[in-house]
């Protein structure tokens, strides 16, 4: 539909403009730190707890990564991360209750739950874990395909988009709430025992999964680095600026947009993969739309717009709550909500800011 | 109107039947031998059973001073206190006192060498039977009618239609007044005269409801069923005239439970659409707002129990301003700390409207705990009136749809008749030139947003007597009213009215078949093919950019 638009975009990119690349310090900095934190877990083997707390971290970091990518860049807001999150989480938790059912011969919770002789048709194939990771991929990319382009071509944007995405993951945690579906109901799955024939508590099951994580994280940052420093990362930019500008300029803003939330959905799902086999379990309140609200919140802290500050945002943020739910588990919400308040009034960038503070009233036109 | 017509139908039906019963009542009007009773009474077993059973026969004709007389002496020989002295029965104060009245002429008399009234196994059954029907046609208070009922039932076979029929007629109680067609419409489905039988299938067909259904399906196992064509025909038919009330009973009872439903999803939208259209901002708070609305309701209601116990049941209209003024409050703090500096920042002003919700929550579990809060139901707003079949129109719903017409009103009359609407209006139609005009456009926001704020308030008053109230309460509705803005369109009130109708109605035509899921489902996925059509929504705002 757009032939005219999308070849003059492809003129553009043949002809390219001199993109001036900004190598981004902070990455590269952050993703030397990673590679060395991975390091030093692989060197030091620390105590199992805390290094599944940190292979956590690295994987919702990766979640906020994602959604980084399409609001801090595109302007896109999406309150239904946790959707894909969730896809990417319940299609692990499948092979890993599979594969477990297969080398053990003990049936899957959802089976004792049900009463089920055999696993509904499709599970069919998820011992395989190639075939469960494409599948999951594919399917987060699927959905999102279609609820964006949905979207995207109707020009449904901005706060519209936001509690559209937010109704999409709500409806989706009705769904899984039901226990006829063959993922476990409210229950979810849980009582993983194998990943890859390794038992799944064991230290050094943990740690080859957390330096897993850490490393995945370190790849989404040089990716989406790469991306963001490239010509489709400024058309981004112009989009998340004006998207009618860039549309009268003749690219092909709906295409744009799918593209690069569709990739957000992927990584999402890839967060999703890593998370499950650390967490042991997964439940439809993943898909609860605090969760998808709370990434936001990530990526607002750490400071939207730039790949580091999702980083950051979401481990602090995560780091915090893991201390405080546990030690004063009523101050968290006041906490959060203060904190959200704090960055939205005086840090609109974030964390990031607090070098160069300049309150809001100041600097009214920030990126949105 | 037709469920109307076929209620006067019914009425003029039971109202004839009444007349004839009355009528036959008056034309053979009985009078009791008041003497030879008295000397039955003091007879051989056989005599006492015979003037008892011989009472409860005639019972329906008798007039009203026999029956409460003739009681006496039957109640007497119950609890042991009617004596004979030959054949002069004596009724005494209490078992075994020296001295007693006469039963017929009510003078004292001394009951010295009296020997107590002779009473059998059968007889027992037989006196209490006539006791039972006496207290139901003439006793004095609503109890010892009901007691008399329930004794009458209890050997229904030997009552007479007609005294049911009295009774009913009678009876000032609503609720045992309903109990006694009951038991006489069970008496008649079950007596051995087939003409009575039908008149009871086609009586029990006229007023229909599932209860009058399982009543007449029962009766398909009725030997009669088989045997006896005529019958067969009259409860096939009656069969069907009840199930197809019913089904429209229930149909209307989906729709008035729909239109409830959108009562409150219009009155929690409408102030989201009117913010939204006006600064762009979504109020992620606004279930919060819903919340608060409902507390402030039940803190109106503490507050009378304290001051004055004797209003307590005017409190859900006292509630009224104090919600929409204690709402709008916090909406205005809202908006003066927080959002006035995120309006160029929409998507940020999501964040902190969730902050504030998150907060408002938890600040509200901290101060008034999890739990359920206990209303007490007003009279106006408990029961409710059975309309046609299973269709009752309770008063808690029809409140609350009361309610939101009224909001409907409030808010049309706001923005379009007051300086504030007008204001609204201009600034929603092109904030940079109202401003150039001279409309204060921060104040009209601030504004703006209290009295939207307000209506969320408002909407948790009319919650207050349907659903729980607690503090996650509004989560329940946000998102079904964040799509109702969606659907409706931005900043216009006719357009949530329509979508609050249109998502309620579906909401709870579809949950009967798949499921309240299934139908989350269908009206989003619905929403987000409508907006494929119509990405502005039904009814898009006029904005002059």
């Amino acid at each position: 539909m757009n032939a005219v638009t999308g070849s003059l975009a492809a003129t553009r990119a043949a002809a390219p403009m001199p993109v001036q690349r900004r190598y981004d310090a902070g990455l590269l900095g952050l993703v030397a730190a990673l590679v060395g934190v991975a390091l030093i877990l692989g060197l030091a083997k620390p105590e199992t707890y805390l290094v599944n707390a940190i292979g956590q971290l690295a994987a919702l970091a990766i979640l906020a990564v994602s959604l980084d990518l399409v609001w801090g860049y595109l302007g896109i807001l999406s309150l239904g991360h946790g959707l894909f999150f969730a896809i990417g989480g319940y299609v692990c938790a499948m092979h890993l209750s599979a594969h477990a059912y297969a080398v053990t011969g003990t049936a899957p919770d959802v089976m004792q739950f049900m009463g089920w002789a055999s696993l509904p048709f499709y599970w069919t194939g998820m011992t395989s874990a190639p075939y469960a990771l494409v599948l999951a991929i594919a399917l987060a990319v699927l959905v999102a395909f279609l609820f964006g382009w949905a979207s995207f071509r109707s020009r449904v944007n901005g706060v519209y988009f936001s509690i559209i995405s937010q109704a999409l993951v709500y409806v989706a945690m009705l769904l899984m709430f039901r226990n006829d579906t063959g993922f476990g109901g409210n229950n979810g799955m849980t009582s993983f025992t194998l990943l890859f024939g390794f038992a799944m508590g064991a230290p050094g099951t943990v740690l080859t999964l957390t330096i897993v994580t850490i490393l995945a994280l370190a790849a989404v940052l040089i990716g989406c680095g790469r991306l963001v420093a490239s010509g489709i990362g400024r058309q981004m930019l112009a989009c998340r600026d004006d998207e009618t500008r860039l549309r009268t300029l003749g690219y092909g803003t709906t295409a744009l947009k799918l593209k690069i939330w569709c990739l957000s959905a992927a990584i999402a799902a890839l967060a999703g993969i890593l998370y499950v086999p650390q967490v042991g379990i997964i439940n439809p309140r993943v898909l609860a739309p605090d969760l998808s609200l709370e990434i936001a919140v990530w990526v607002a802290i750490g400071g939207m717009g730039r790949l580091s500050g999702a980083v950051i945002g979401a481990v602090l943020v995560n780091a915090l709550k893991f201390w405080l739910t546990a030690a004063m588990p009523e101050a968290w919400p006041f906490i959060l909500s203060g904190l959200v308040l704090l960055v939205v009034l005086v840090l609109p960038n974030g964390l990031l800011d607090l070098g160069r503070l300049k309150p809001t009233w100041l600097s009214r036109g920030m990126p949105r | 109107m037709f469920s109307g017509s076929v209620r006067t139908d019914m009425k003029v039906a039971i109202g004839a039947i009444l007349a004839v019963f009355l009528w036959t009542g008056t034309a053979s009007a009985d009078v009791l031998d008041r003497g030879a009773f008295a000397a039955a009474l003091c007879g051989d077993a056989a005599s006492l059973g015979s003037a008892a059973e011989a009472v409860t026969r005639r019972a329906a004709d008798l007039s009203r001073d026999d029956l409460a007389w003739a009681a006496q002496p039957l109640r007497g020989i119950l609890e042991r206190r009617l004596v004979c002295l030959g054949t002069s029965a004596v009724l005494l104060d209490r078992p075994g006192a020296g001295e007693g009245r006469s039963v017929v002429s009510g003078d004292p008399q001394p009951a010295a060498g009296a020997r107590a009234s002779v009473l059998g196994l059968r007889q027992r059954a037989l006196v209490e039977t006539a006791d039972g029907v006496l207290a139901l046609l003439a006793a004095p208070q609503v109890e010892a009618r009901a007691a008399g009922l329930w004794a009458a039932e209890r050997r229904i076979a030997a009552v007479p239609d007609g005294v049911f029929a009295r009774a009913e007629a009678a009876e000032t109680d609503a609720g045992l007044k309903a109990a006694i067609a009951r038991v006489a419409e069970a008496a008649a489905l079950s007596s051995p005269d087939p003409q009575r039988r039908l008149a009871a299938i086609d009586r029990v067909a006229g007023a229909p409801s599932s209860n009058a259904l399982s009543r007449l399906s029962a009766l398909k196992a009725d030997a009669a069923y088989a045997a006896d064509p005529a019958f067969r025909a009259a409860l096939d038919a009656g069969i069907a005239q009840v199930e197809r009330a019913v089904a429209v009973g229930n149909g209307l009872a989906i729709l008035y439970n729909g239109l409830s439903f959108a009562s409150i999803l219009f009155m929690a939208a409408a102030g989201l659409a009117i913010i939204f259209g006006l600064m762009g901002v979504i109020n992620l708070a606004q279930g919060e707002f819903i919340m608060i609305g409902a507390y402030a309701t039940y803190g109106v209601q503490e507050a009378l129990r304290l001051i004055a116990p004797a209003w307590l049941d005017l409190y859900l209209i006292l509630a009224i301003p104090v919600a929409f003024l204690a709402t709008a409050l916090v909406g205005i703090a809202i908006e003066a700390l927080v959002l006035r500096h995120l309006y160029r920042r929409p998507l940020m002003s999501l964040l902190a409207t969730w902050a504030v919700s998150l907060f408002l929550i938890n600040l509200v579990r901290v101060a008034f705990g999890t739990r359920n809060l206990q209303f007490t139901m007003p009279s106006y707003v408990s029961g409710g009136i059975a309309l046609y079949a299973d269709f009752v129109v309770t008063w808690n719903r029809l409140f609350a749809i009361g309610f939101a017409a009224g909001t409907l009103v409030l808010t049309l009359l706001v923005l379009r008749a007051t300086p504030l609407g007008l204001n609204i209006r201009a600034v929603t139609q092109n904030r940079d030139m109202a401003g150039c005009l001279g409309i204060p456009t921060r104040q009209v926001d601030r504004l703006a947003f209290g009295f939207g704020s307000g209506l969320a308030g408002l909407a948790g008053v009319a919650l207050a007597p349907i659903y729980s109230v607690n503090p996650q309460m509004g989560a329940t509705f946000i998102i079904d009213s964040f799509m109702v803005v969606v659907l409706g369109g931005v900043g216009t009130v006719v357009g949530t009215l329509i979508a609050a109708l249109g998502v309620g109605q579906i909401n709870v035509l579809i949950e009967p078949f798949y499921g309240a899921v299934a139908a989350k489902v269908i009206v989003l996925v619905g929403i987000i093919l409508f907006l494929q059509w119509r990405p502005e929504g039904l009814v898009a705002a006029r904005r002059r950019r």
